[in-house]
């Protein structure tokens, strides 16, 4: 048998919450910042979607949008509602939100994609004062972001759901 | 195929080493009577728990040091190439973490370097360690932590995730530019195969029986 993780609830909690207060600057600060023949131009995470919008490639733009927007945000919503739902929710449902919880756990690392675009690029693209890529201060935030959610989810255990379920068995 | 098990009554789970609880529910089964190739879910939350093979450790000893070459290679060759006007700039794996170091960004670089490269690696290793010491039916300290590690780790690599993300940088950049993919993306892409039939040849329930078998 497994050993039960200790103080599961607070910890996660406190990841959670420093997760949502990291996501403002990821959101606020540039994640990259292109310097063309000595102009730099800064782009946010939201930035770089509207710009692949507008350069035709849409699919690749949802690909952006869901990992650095959608799968973020709902995985905290998740993962506080299923911290609630250890006290509140309707034991009926303990199964299904097993399986959320599964789902938060392994989504929580896609959200990195936008990251790796950002290293790939400061990387590749170095061709000096003609156009070099540097990373912007959101691209640490957002890392913060996904590494403390995922945090969050490890030190989440899921076994609380059901003994509530057991204790009203009995 | 799946099995169908006995749920067992927790009074009677005396002999550890045949029974197991549900990691998600705690519910205990007894996982002894499964045939190669058998599988078993948690009949009460439908979580996965374990599938049988007799001669899985060849194959995941196999993988595991296919896997460690094509890192190898992955690290030594260019990744990828950027011509425009003329230029030329050549990027390297290691380098997607070495660069975010060098623009001031220590943490950010070694958090790539762990998700890309180091966690993978330290994966690989510690299966290709633990595989071949059950192999040789060794029984050694390390072997209970290197599983523990190896099952707490696998959800930090992030090789998938960086395929992706190329694929994302692809369509940034062509447009300005021609990118050429070097050496080092076909051997990091096999990289990936052969890491993900690691873990998943290795099953973690019959890891722990084999070790609990070895143990004096
Ligand atoms: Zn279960």
């Amino acid at each position: 048998m497994h050993v039960r993780k200790a103080n599961s609830m607070e910890r996660t909690l406190a990841l959670l919450v420093t997760a949502c207060v990291l996501y403002i600057p990821a959101n606020l600060l540039p994640i990259m910042i292109t310097d063309q023949l000595g102009q730099p131009t800064e782009s946010t995470i939201i930035g770089g979607v509207v710009l692949l919008i507008n350069m035709g490639s849409v699919s690749i733009a949802m690909v952006i949008f869901f990992a650095s927007v959608m799968i973020p945000l709902s995985k905290l919503a998740m993962m506080f509602y299923l911290c609630w739902s250890v006290r509140n929710g309707p034991p009926e449902t303990v199964r299904q939100r097993t399986v959320l919880y599964r789902v938060t756990e392994f989504i929580g690392k896609w959200s990195m994609i936008d990251v790796f675009v950002v290293a790939i690029l400061v990387a590749l693209i170095n061709l000096t004062n003609l156009l070099v890529i540097h990373p912007g201060g959101a691209a640490i935030a957002f890392a913060g972001v996904v590494m403390v959610s995922m945090l969050a989810a490890e030190s989440f255990d899921p076994r609380l759901m059901w003994d509530q379920r057991d204790g009203k068995d009995e | 195929m799946e099995s169908c098990l006995n749920i067992i009554n927790k009074d009677e789970a005396n002999n550890f080493a045949n029974y197991l609880a549900c990691p998600s529910c705690d519910l205990l089964f007894d996982v002894s009577m499964l045939a190669d190739g058998e599988s078993a879910r948690c009949s009460r939350c439908g979580n996965f728990l374990t599938t049988y093979r007799t001669n899985e450790l060849s194959h995941v000893i196999a993988y595991t040091s296919s896997a460690l070459i094509l890192l190898a290679l992955a690290c030594s060759y260019p990744f990828m190439s950027f011509k425009s006007n003329g230029l030329e700039s050549v990027m390297t794996l290691p380098e997607t973490a070495l660069r975010l170091l060098s623009n001031g960004m220590p943490t950010l670089a070694f958090l790539v370097a762990a998700f890309i490269i180091i966690i993978p690696a330290l994966v690989v290793v510690l299966i290709l360690g633990l595989s071949v010491a059950l192999k040789l039916e060794r029984h050694y300290r390390w072997l209970r932590p290197a599983g523990k590690l190896v099952y707490h780790l696998q959800n930090w690599s992030m090789v998938e995730v960086f395929f992706i993300g190329v694929l994302v940088s692809l369509v940034k950049i062509g447009h300005m530019a021609t990118v050429i993919m070097g050496a080092s993306f076909w051997s990091y892409a096999v990289f990936s195969l052969f890491f993900v039939l690691s873990l998943s040849s290795l099953d973690r329930v019959q890891c722990w029986r084999r070790i609990g078998a070895l143990q004096p």
